[in-house]
């Protein structure tokens, strides 16, 4: 699990040497993550109706539709933070694949904090800790030592621009400072994929699109996969795919690169 | 009247909101019924009439002035709850158009009823346990029926219990008025100075000179002031250095902490040093109250059994060894109840903070062992803390006790004991998954 932390990938000073985000990025890779009839019941709405998706390794996806569309309980379900009904979530690993709709609660616990990184709209930071404490809590509870997790945390927040606030606590911090911390937060365990709910969702939108700049260069543009609910078409526009959804099921995928539509179901 | 029917309005108790009234509400009745209690038993003294009744009226006065810091405490947890449940409800009004002086006119009529319930229930509570506090003896006869007070007295304490809940949660609501987010943000923490030391030292060089004194005082009335205001600034004293200490405490388990659990409990406590020296200030001064007067008791109750048993001086030991059990018991129960009102109140402050981080993979076990931490470290550190420099103070006392009466000396350390374990009870009955279910009844 700590292995992760110690790939010469990870090292910080390295981040964003390829960030080569203007490139559009061959995805000829296996996915990642697949999901197959992913059906989820709420009484009697159906958040989630017979959803097919793949992620590709390197890609970002941008998940869209209107409110109550089941935008949260599908990247909730890819994450493994919720169980469906029915169906099931592949997660490729360097083990072979999985299906962690399968596994119990503590299994899946151990998934989010060692090979998945979270970045929520309202920050999830805990008050009381430093900005750099925030980010090596994740390391310390993958159980790293105290020593070995503050300076690997340092190096992210200088890499995110946060150089000289790494002592401040989230209150004396601002919205988009908050929210790199959480991104820091994110990766410095090596998560390969990172699930971002509305990430910009409670910035300005200049605060917004710098967040969503460094959110782009320290995940894609590193190589690692992005799959990003947003409501802002715009912050849609910058990945290579956007999913729609409507009442739980998938309406359309487009590229945002090339005009065509393609149905759903029907990739590679 | 627009401030009543308003109140009356939003103050219904809705499911979510149910949860931290009834517990605001319990705790202002367990406030009341111990406070009617105490001050039963003080009184009940009266009943003595011989050469050591104004000694007992001055120790039972002692054990009043130094129960009402945990009470107290327990009181403002109270109120503190209360308002900070009203908070989301109050920012609508605001919304909505309602001037600062119509959410605090809410608010205060809001927490006196609240209050007001609970302090109800307390005499209820205090007359369901009356019969057995009765029993206690004292100068070899039980309390019995010396126990009732008239109804004249339990008014004063229903008023008193109601007219400061108004007045805490209306400064509390006024800070909240002043800065909206300086409650969730909390960007700045109170820094406790070193400065306050000296005064301490000062203060407790001024009481011990009183105290020297105090045989120059033949008026028994002269004699029991001095000894009461000594006591009160010494308390005082107390809460001057106590925040210091906390930090101290929290400093030093941070630089320790290795795991995450012990991190995250060291922030917790220095992010407000002040408050967590708050909740434990009472047990400062019961271990203080224990070791003097446990040893007192311990070698008086020796020297006692081998005069004249019977007699009132042999009682007297006998006594003062319950009177410092019965402050012991009631000063941990309110410490222990006020640690599960800040508890659950920073919890349901925090329902999505903590949900959230269940989600990132953060297990539920890792948030409760840094809660229990946060309030165990200082109790303990405290405690010891206490209890170490009491016994130095009264080194001679202290030993010859531990040596001569230890089983008096066990009885008190058991149960100091216990008063912890209540302590860690209070912190596991208020689990962070025990609260949020409280609140999602709806
Ligand atoms: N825990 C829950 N209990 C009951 N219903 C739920 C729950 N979670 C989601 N739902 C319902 O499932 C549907 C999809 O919810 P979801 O949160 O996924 O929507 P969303 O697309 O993320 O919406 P928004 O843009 O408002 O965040 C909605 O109708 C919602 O009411
Ligand atoms: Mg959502």
């Amino acid at each position: 699990m700590i292995e992760a932390n110690s790939a010469p990938e990870q090292a910080p000073g390295t981040i964003f040497s390829h960030a080569a985000s203007n490139n559009p990025t061959q995805h000829s890779s296996a996915p990642v993550l697949s999901a197959r009839a992913l059906r989820r019941a709420y009484g009697s709405t159906l958040a989630l109706d017979g959803v097919d998706l793949e992620i590709l390794t390197g890609e970002s996806v941008a998940i869209m539709g209107p409110s109550g569309s089941g935008k949260s309980t599908l990247l909730h379900t890819l994450a493994g933070i919720e169980k469906p009904d029915s169906g099931s979530v592949l997660l490729a690993s360097s083990a072979g694949q999985q299906d962690i709709t399968t596994l119990g609660e503590s299994a899946r616990s151990k998934l989010r904090r060692e090979a998945f990184g979270f970045v929520f709209q309202s920050g999830l930071l805990i008050p009381e800790l430093t900005a750099v404490e925030n980010v090596a809590m994740a390391l310390m509870i993958n159980g790293l030592p105290r020593a070995a997790a503050l300076p690997q945390a340092n190096q992210w927040l200088s890499a995110l621009g946060l150089a000289g606030m790494e002592e401040r606590r989230i209150g004396q911090l601002s919205g988009g400072q908050a929210q790199r911390v959480a991104i820091a937060r994110a990766q410095v365990t090596g998560a390969k994929v990172i699930f971002a709910d509305e990430p910009t969702g409670a910035l300005d939108s200049a605060t917004g699109t710098e967040v969503l700049n460094v959110l782009m260069e320290s995940t894609v543009g590193r190589g690692n996969t992005l799959v990003m609910v947003t409501h802002d078409a715009d912050v849609a526009a910058r990945c290579d795919r956007i999913i729609s959804l409507r009442d739980g099921k998938i309406t359309s995928e487009t590229r945002p690169g090339s005009p065509n539509t393609i149905a759903p179901g029907a990739q590679h | 009247m627009r401030t009543l029917s308003l109140a009356w309005l939003l103050g219904k108790p809705t499911a979510a909101r149910r949860a931290p009234m009834l517990l605001t509400a319990g705790a202002y009745g367990l406030v009341s019924a111990l406070v009617l209690t105490t001050i039963a038993g003080a009184l009940s003294f009266n009943r003595i009439q011989n050469e050591l009744s104004g000694m007992y009226l001055m120790l039972a006065g002692l054990a009043c002035v130094l129960l009402i810091v945990p009470l107290a405490v327990l009181g403002s947890a109270a109120a503190r709850l209360s308002a900070r449940s009203q908070d989301l409800r109050l920012s609508t009004v605001r919304l909505l158009g309602g001037t600062p002086g119509l959410v605090l006119g809410i608010t205060v009529v809001e927490s006196a009823l609240v209050a007001f319930t609970g302090a109800m229930a307390g005499i209820a509570l205090y007359a369901g346990m009356a019969p057995l506090v009765g029993m206690i003896q004292f100068q070899g006869s039980a309390i019995g029926a010396a126990i009732w007070l008239n109804p004249g007295i339990i008014a004063l304490v229903v008023l008193g219990v109601v007219l400061i809940a108004a007045l805490s949660s209306g400064f509390g609501m006024r800070k909240i008025i002043v800065s909206p987010l300086g409650v969730r943000n909390r960007s700045q923490t109170p820094k406790p100075r070193w400065i306050r030391a000296l005064i301490v030292v000062g203060l407790i060089a001024g009481i011990s000179q009183a105290f020297s004194m105090i045989s120059v005082f033949k008026d028994l009335a002269v004699m029991l002031a001095v000894l009461l205001g000594g006591f009160a600034l010494g308390v005082g004293a107390l809460n001057l250095v106590g925040p210091w200490a906390v930090g101290l405490i929290g400093k030093a388990k941070l630089k320790k902490a290795e795991t995450p659990e012990k991190l995250l409990a060291a922030r917790m406590i220095l992010e407000n040093p002040a408050q967590a020296w708050r909740q434990v200030s009472g047990i400062a001064m019961t271990c203080f109250v224990a070791v003097v007067g446990g040893s007192g008791a311990a070698l008086m109750n020796m020297a006692g059994t081998e005069s004249s048993p019977g007699s009132p001086d042999a009682l007297l030991s006998a006594d003062v060894m319950t009177g410092v059990i019965i402050t012991i018991v009631v000063s941990f129960i309110s410490v222990a109840c006020s640690t599960a009102i800040t508890q659950a109140a920073t919890t349901l402050d925090r329902a999505e903070l903590y949900a959230g981080l269940n989600m990132l993979g953060v297990q539920r076990s890792t948030m409760e062992k840094a809660r229990v931490g946060s309030v165990m470290g200082p109790v303990i550190g405290v405690g010891l803390g206490s209890i170490i420099i009491s016994g130095v103070l009264v080194l001679p006392l202290a030993g010859m006790a531990m040596i001569f009466a230890p089983l008096s000396v066990a009885i008190i350390l058991g149960t100091l004991v216990a008063g912890v374990l209540a302590v860690r009870g209070a912190v596991a009955l208020t689990s962070t998954s025990q609260t949020l279910k409280l609140v999602r009844i709806d």
